[in-house]
């Protein structure tokens, strides 16, 4: 459960977020929408602890009670998905999926967690392929595991789905919903574009409407 | 880079770069002026000023440097100017572009010692139109390099120079939008030469103001290029310089030190007059730019140093080949184009001497380089923290780092020597190690300054929300994607330590000899099968580097990933088989 309270987001002496409070259950997503600058991303930095410092921020976030601002963004264990996929272009797809699976497992153990990534994307035989030789579909459904095997507490999903082809998109959110589910962990979803949310199958919340 | 006490680092490098030049400034001015303890001189004067004055020397060596130091950069921008606009953008012209980074990874002396076996008089020129067109049998007793003129060393400056220019120049082709102006300007009607000179040269200039300085200051202080192929007697300015510094007799280092500052004041002052004259040309030209007309006559001005500058490229490449040519002759008689006999006995017999000189050089330039690279990243990590705080402020590296490079090395390094001479370091290894990084540093930062800044931190940032090992992460994800930058630094910055003379000389107090020091030492006298194989030498493992930064790094991941597959083959499948 994420829960944040009473959050106020000022840049300078304008507002921009006025006391937004919202809870996100597990395996639950909950959709922002709202014009750009009004602050969506912001809120995703003030989640994942890399908020730039001439913004200022007013409000308490919790996940399953535990306060969240106390900690630094590394000991939060926060996944962050973003328009880019941001795979590591000189890696091959499957050191990419090892590099996020926690160092504590064993070797064995994690390369079979890696390889029923794989399994599930349907690209077993891409292993050692380059990013770059994946479709930008495929690239966004890497990330997506990539950032779950880092095993997060909770998911930030920043616009995933906006630089991908519209027939590529239903899949692509679908996948991302069941494996959401899966995990069941709660995620938080920014977003410019309605189908996005509904596809979420959750709450949404509009920013910027009086 | 998760650096802690980023403004101390900050604070600590700014000393660490500030005191060499302090103290080498200071180590200048002070004898200029007769203050030298270690000759037990305590008193300020006027005294080693009158005695600089009073010699006849000091005004013939001012007058060579003036024209040569004027004339080369002038020559070469010229050239390079021509070269791009004449170019730019034709399928051709990356071949001239792929040409650029050898010429430019050649250390001066090894080019200078090449022109010296192509147009002596008894060099291939002759020979090749000996004795059929010009009737010789034997050298003819021209004077052509090491003219009293300087010509032959403008020239090698200006082959030296023209492709570091051009090549500074094709790096701000995109930020000027040269592309674009070229498609507007054409559909205007204007030539492509009236399109430069109207539209694309005077917005290209102030941004390669700095690189143009650069050169000015190199050309009117370099010494080993001066040595090989200048005019002796009088010689340059920092020639003469040098021979003073060097005298016995031990006052004569008073009068040199006078003669070091008023070298600086001349750079100082003929950047200020190059400044003057490009206002003034540039006021003069205003009106023209804008009268419309399409084609112009001093559009033929480009075109004539369009045919000056391929011909001075073609001489660098001929200067080149003479080099290894030499090396393998047995017996090479004067009228012959080529050796009638070769042998690898001239590379044998000099083989001890050519191994100690190489282990030094690689030594030398390997350590300074790699210290060169650590050093320049975690500069730029500091400088990219201060970046993201307060925006567009000039930070103190941006400045500083050009120093080392405008000042001149004679005499600012005499200075150096005397503190190396309190430290008990003179002579030292360790000591040519620091004056080479002093100078090699300069270029590393400035290469990986661009792709450094512009790299997509969130890859790193999406690194450590991943797994949390910032250090770690650093090199596996920063520097990894950033290879093939900081390999093309680290070529940089090797082939200037390998061209590093008078660092090396007085520093190592001919304890250490480079392939560099050797090279210039040995030019002058006379056996060419040796001097060609340490100039090889000298320029073979720049351009080995050069090439393989551009080599390696598209294939590295390949690679990797090969040798991982080859060795990891077993694992995996036992795993698939649990």
């Amino acid at each position: 459960m994420l829960t944040v309270n009473a959050f106020s987001l000022s840049l300078g002496d304008k507002t921009l977020i006025k006391e937004l409070s919202f809870k996100i259950a597990d395996g639950q997503v909950l959709s922002i929408m709202g014009p750009s600058g009004i602050g969506k991303s912001s809120l995703l930095h003030f989640l994942s602890g890399s908020l730039s410092s001439n913004l200022t921020t007013t409000g308490e976030a919790f996940l399953n009670d535990e306060a969240l601002q106390t900690k630094s963004t590394q000991d939060r264990k926060v996944g962050l998905l973003q328009q880019m996929p941001l795979l590591f272009p000189h890696m091959s797809i499957i050191e990419n999926l090892l590099f996020a699976i926690p160092a504590d497992i064993n070797k064995a153990e994690r390369i079979t967690m890696a390889q029923n990534a794989l399994e599930k994307l349907g690209i077993p035989d891409k292993a050692s392929a380059l990013p770059k030789e994946l479709s930008g579909g495929q690239q966004a459904r890497v990330a997506l595991l990539r950032t779950l095997l880092s095993q997060p507490d909770y998911l930030l999903l920043d616009e995933p789905f906006s630089k991908l082809d519209p027939a590529l998109r239903r899949d692509v959110r679908a996948f991302v919903l069941n494996e959401i589910r899966q995990a069941n962990i709660p995620a938080l979803l920014v977003t410019h574009d309605p189908e996005d949310a509904k596809a979420m199958e959750g709450e949404c919340l509009e920013l910027g409407r009086e | 880079m998760p650096l802690k006490h980023a403004k101390w680092i900050t604070g600590i490098i700014t000393l660490l770069l500030i005191f060499p030049i302090v103290i080498g400034l200071v180590g200048t001015l002070l004898p200029a002026f007769a203050y030298f303890p270690p000759l037990g001189e305590y008193s300020i004067s006027l005294v080693p000023w009158r005695n600089l004055f009073a010699q006849g020397e000091f005004y013939a060596s001012l007058k060579l440097t003036l024209i040569t130091g004027i004339a080369a950069p002038l020559l070469a921008l010229w050239f390079a100017l021509s070269l791009l606009a004449w170019g730019y953008q034709r399928p051709f012209f990356t071949k001239v572009e792929a040409a650029l980074s050898p010429i430019l990874a050649i250390p001066h002396a090894a080019i200078a010692i090449g022109l010296l076996f192509l147009l002596s008089p008894s060099g291939w020129l002759v020979r090749l139109f000996s004795p059929w067109l010009t009737g010789f049998d034997r050298p003819p007793n021209w004077i052509t390099v090491q003219d009293p003129y300087g010509v032959s060393l403008i020239l090698a400056l200006v082959i030296k120079e023209m492709p570091y220019l051009l090549f500074v120049m094709l790096a701000t082709m995109r930020s000027i939008k040269a592309r674009e102006s070229l498609q507007v300007g054409q559909a205007l009607g204007y030539s492509r030469f009236t399109l430069w000179r109207k539209v694309l040269i005077p917005q290209l200039y102030p941004i390669i103001r700095l690189p143009i300085f650069i050169v000015v200051a190199f050309s009117l202080t370099v010494v080993d290029l001066a040595l090989v192929i200048g005019p002796n007697t009088p010689s340059t300015l920092a020639v003469t310089l040098l021979r003073w510094f060097n005298d016995p007799d031990l006052s004569m280092r008073l009068m040199a030190s006078a003669g070091a500052i008023s070298l600086m004041l001349v750079i100082v002052v003929v950047l200020a007059g190059w400044e003057l004259a490009h206002l003034l040309f540039s006021k003069l030209t205003r009106a023209e730019r804008s009268n419309g007309k399409r084609f112009g006559l001093t559009d033929s001005l480009l075109r004539l140093g369009v045919v000056l500058g391929l011909l001075a490229l073609l001489n660098a490449f001929l200067a080149l080949a003479l080099l290894p040519i030499w090396s393998l002759a047995r017996r090479w008689r004067f009228p012959d184009a080529l050796p009638s006999q070769w042998t690898w006995d001239n590379i044998d017999r000099a083989t001890p001497l050519l191994i100690e000189l190489t282990s030094n050089t690689l030594t030398i330039a390997l350590i300074a380089t790699l210290l060169a690279c650590v050093i320049s990243l975690v500069m730029l990590e500091t400088k990219r923290r201060s970046y993201s705080t307060d925006h567009g402020k000039q930070h103190v590296f941006d400045w500083l780092i050009y120093v080392p490079i405008l000042l001149p090395q004679i005499g600012f390094l005499f200075g150096l020597h005397v503190l190396l001479i309190y430290l008990n370091l003179n002579g030292d290894l360790c000591a040519i190690i620091a004056l080479h990084l002093m100078y090699v540093l300069p270029y590393v930062y400035l290469t990986l300054k661009g792709p450094y800044l512009a790299y997509e931190e969130e890859y790193l940032l999406q690194a450590n929300r991943l797994n949390h090992r910032p250090w770690r992460n650093y090199v596996l994800v920063k520097i990894a994607m950033l290879k093939p930058a900081i390999f093309t630094a680290f070529a940089i910055g090797f082939s200037v330590s390998i061209a590093q003379y008078l660092p090396t000389l007085i520093a190592g107090e001919g304890r250490y000899s480079t392939l560099t020091t050797e090279a210039v030492a040995q030019a002058a006298s006379g056996d060419r099968k040796q001097v060609g194989s340490m100039a090889m030498l000298q320029a073979f493992f720049p351009i080995m580097v050069f090439w393989l930064a551009q080599f390696i790094p598209p294939r590295w991941t390949k690679w990797r990933l090969k040798f991982k597959k080859a060795f990891n083959t077993g694992l995996i499948e036992k795993d698939k088989m649990c």
